[in-house]
């Protein structure tokens, strides 16, 4: 029972951090179609902007200031990068994106070094929330839930309930009409860019700390990030955190199953042949844990290609 | 005037064959095919840093055939398939010898490439002078006469790792094998099982997992946790042991971790004082030794601006030993003879300041002695400029730390 519990709350937290990472690439992929490839090295950019700011001002106002710096760059990429390229068309954006991560991951190491830097939970906040059986449960885990969930509900509620979510979805589904009515598109565009930026910094800054800041961090998570955002439906919010929960509840859950298919065939009598052939009939499947995902992916791009929730065109 | 166009070229030939005499005899040249760009870049440019150090000490010595060795640099990009490419060009601009590291896979490919060159080549071998990469196969099932592994491998690593921590009294009964799911990974399981008589410990639990994709290693330590394991042997490197060392310190879980390769630059920063306690297994640790591993750090750290660490030092000896094993060897107009020089490695035995190296002719792994170290606070030697370093524990001679050759090794020798 104290397994279920801890493998319970791992995989929800885990998914939580995964959501709070890909919600700005969903978000900037629904509402301006950029397949935004640069949106790792912002996670990236984030926690290292972190790592520098807090021995000056603190761990939270380096946080808080992480993610507006963070912001800043996707603003600037979007006015001045993406912007004159928009005409050519969507592929042009993707490499551009995609250019620029390698730019970033450069300068990172350029500044920080090639090697893990001592960015950590600090002191006052790595202490443990509370027991589950022998093992003692991380406050900064649920720190970093609770940021993610608080992240879902403040996007949710200015898109759906507010006026500049209004004029946001407009701007997005008819630019022209839009426009016609007096509002400033391109400014929407830019914004969204930017909080879609500032989102990943924000997850960075928090989850650099908890994980490791490298000049790897980016490429660890970007595939990740694809992975949820296409099992989840590309652009779809609610979709991304419905992906980003069932890969992290399957991922913490299958690594404490120690069961292969040749012992599941053993029920019905063929588990020496299987074993005989051996290769991926005798492979544990708590050896597999970090592969389900990409299974998953195959699954739904099989199935429902448009994802979970996406729109189906 | 006929006679004067004639003569012309004659003595302008003459005069250029007395030039081509009077040079030097080729040098020697010796590549690095290595990682150098890219996001595994960082490891291979401490290979290459360790290679440009060694090579120029054996240059200040005299280099070889009164020339100094000429180093060529190629950039395999990460991937067998750019390594098997950068060998080409290397041969091609006349290196006879290809030093690598980084990569077990890297390694396969090389090895197996520079066998066939030098079946198809006769007179024309390439050595293949591995200083890093450890899995088993490459001196195994995959040994030939033209490689040399300078670098330790699972099983000794092992070995080592249990008799020091034993003989400590910091092993405990029950250990936890925690691996990655690959050739490596599946080599520490392997020799974890096998000394686990010898160290008087069970085998409580074993996981082999995804290689650098796990970010979120606690149902691993969920798992450790509930086998009741005392001691955690893992082979992990980078990521893979920060996070999962990390993660075992956030859950409160009391375990010891036995590592391979928490040496490496960055790991103690970042993993602070989680990582107090550890154990590591490494072929150098500059406070073995008393003044001859100081000494060496020092040198190491006026010409390449820091302390020798993780792989360094073992590319600095093996190259080393290769530098002595040529002096051995005489020039054969003017061109090294491969064959006679793998003959001389083998006879060869260099004292480097943390014991005597010997090459095993059976299957061409490095014997080497092996350092058992506690990351400490009270470590001479600081690492990553933290307030902890590495303290040895325990020494051991090349002998000591002798694993037995593999029965898979079958190796031609040449007639």
């Amino acid at each position: 029972m104290d397994y279920f519990i801890v493998s319970l709350l791992n995989g929800l937290i885990y998914g939580l951090l995964l959501f709070m990472v890909s919600a700005g690439l969903t978000l900037v992929f629904g509402m301006m179609g950029i397949l935004n490839f640069a949106h790792a090295s912002f996670y990236m950019l984030g926690a290292y902007a972190a790592y520098a700011l807090q021995p000056v001002i603190g761990f939270w106002w380096a946080v808080v200031v992480a993610t507006v710096l963070v912001g800043g760059v996707g603003v600037v990429t979007e006015r001045y990068f993406l912007r004159p390229v928009h005409k050519y068309g969507h592929a042009h954006e993707l490499l551009l994106t995609f250019g620029l991560s390698f730019i970033i991951a450069e300068l990172v190491k350029l500044f920080f070094g090639n090697y893990p830097v001592n960015y950590r939970v600090p002191q006052a906040l790595s202490f443990s929330a509370f027991h589950v059986g022998p093992s003692a449960y991380p406050f900064y885990r649920l720190l970093i839930g609770l940021v993610a969930i608080a992240m879902f509900v403040l996007i949710y509620l200015l898109l759906t309930r507010t006026r500049v979510g209004i004029i946001v979805r407009a701007a997005i589904r008819r630019p022209a009409m839009a426009g016609a009515l007096g509002h400033n598109v391109p400014v929407v565009f830019m914004a969204v860019f930017g909080v879609g930026a500032a989102l990943a910094g924000l997850a960075g800054a928090i989850a650099g700390a908890f994980y490791t800041t490298s000049p790897n961090m980016a490429i660890e998570l970007a595939v990740m990030m694809f992975v949820v955002v296409v099992i989840g439906g590309l652009g779809s919010l609610e979709g991304a955190l419905l992906a980003s929960l069932i890969i992290g509840l399957s991922t913490s859950f299958s690594v404490g199953v120690d069961v292969s298919l040749a012992q599941v065939l053993a029920y019905v009598g063929m588990g020496d042949w299987a074993r005989g052939i051996g290769g991926l009939l005798t492979l544990k499947l708590s050896s597999l844990s970090g592969t389900i995902p990409y299974a998953l992916m195959l699954l739904v791009l099989l199935i429902r290609p448009y994802g979970l929730m996406g729109a189906k065109e | 005037m006929s006679i004067h166009v004639v003569v012309k070229p004659l003595v302008l030939c003459a005069a250029l064959s007395m030039v081509g005499m009077t040079t030097q005899a080729e040098p020697l040249k010796i590549a690095i095919v290595e990682t150098l760009s890219g996001p595994q870049a960082s490891t291979g440019l401490m290979f290459r840093d360790a290679t440009r150090y060694a090579i120029n000490k054996i240059n200040d010595e005299g280099g070889w055939n009164g020339e100094p060795i000429k180093l060529l640099e190629y950039d395999s990009q990460g991937t067998p398939a750019g390594a098997a490419e950068k060998l080409k060009a290397a041969i091609a601009d006349g290196a006879q010898m290809v030093v690598q590291g980084a990569s077990s896979a890297i390694a396969g490919q090389l090895s197996e490439d520079i066998r066939k060159y030098d079946i198809r080549n006769p007179g024309k071998e390439v050595l293949y002078l591995n200083v890093g990469a450890e899995a088993m196969e490459l001196t195994g099932s995959k040994c030939h006469f033209h490689a040399f592994r300078f670098a330790g491998n699972s099983d000794n690593s092992v070995k080592a790792l249990v008799d020091a921590m034993k003989a400590a009294n910091v092993l405990g009964t029950k250990v936890y094998s925690m691996n990655q799911n690959y050739s490596w990974g599946a080599d520490m399981q392997a020799a974890i099982h096998r000394e686990a008589e010898q160290g008087g410990y069970e085998v409580v639990g074993e996981m082999l997992h995804d290689v650098n994709k796990i970010q979120d290693f606690s149902p691993y330590v969920q798992k450790i946790a509930a086998s009741g394991a005392q001691t955690v042997i893992t082979g992990n490197w980078s990521n893979d042991l920060l996070l999962l060392m990390k993660s075992a310190k956030a859950s409160g879980l009391n375990v010891r971790f036995a590592t391979t390769f928490l040496d490496q630059p960055g790991n103690l920063a970042n993993a602070g004082h989680v990582a107090l306690g550890a154990y590591v297994v490494h072929p150098f640790d500059a406070e073995a030794n008393d003044s001859a591993g100081a000494a060496f750090s020092e040198d190491f750290k006026s010409k390449v601006g820091h302390y020798p660490v993780y792989v360094e030092p073992q590319t600095v000896f093996g190259l080393e030993m290769v530098g002595q094993a040529l002096k051995a060897v005489e020039p054969e107009d003017g061109k090294l003879n491969i064959n006679k020089l793998a003959l001389a490695i083998e006879d060869t035995t260099l004292n480097t300041p943390v014991g005597e190296w010997r090459m095993r002719a059976d299957d061409h792994q490095i014997l080497l002695p092996m350092v058992v170290s506690e990351v400490t606070t009270e470590a001479k030697f600081k690492v990553d400029d933290t307030d902890m370093g590495f303290q040895p524990v325990q020494l051991l001679s090349g002998a000591e730390a002798e694993a037995p050759v593999q029965d898979t090794c079958k190796m031609k020798r040449p007639a």
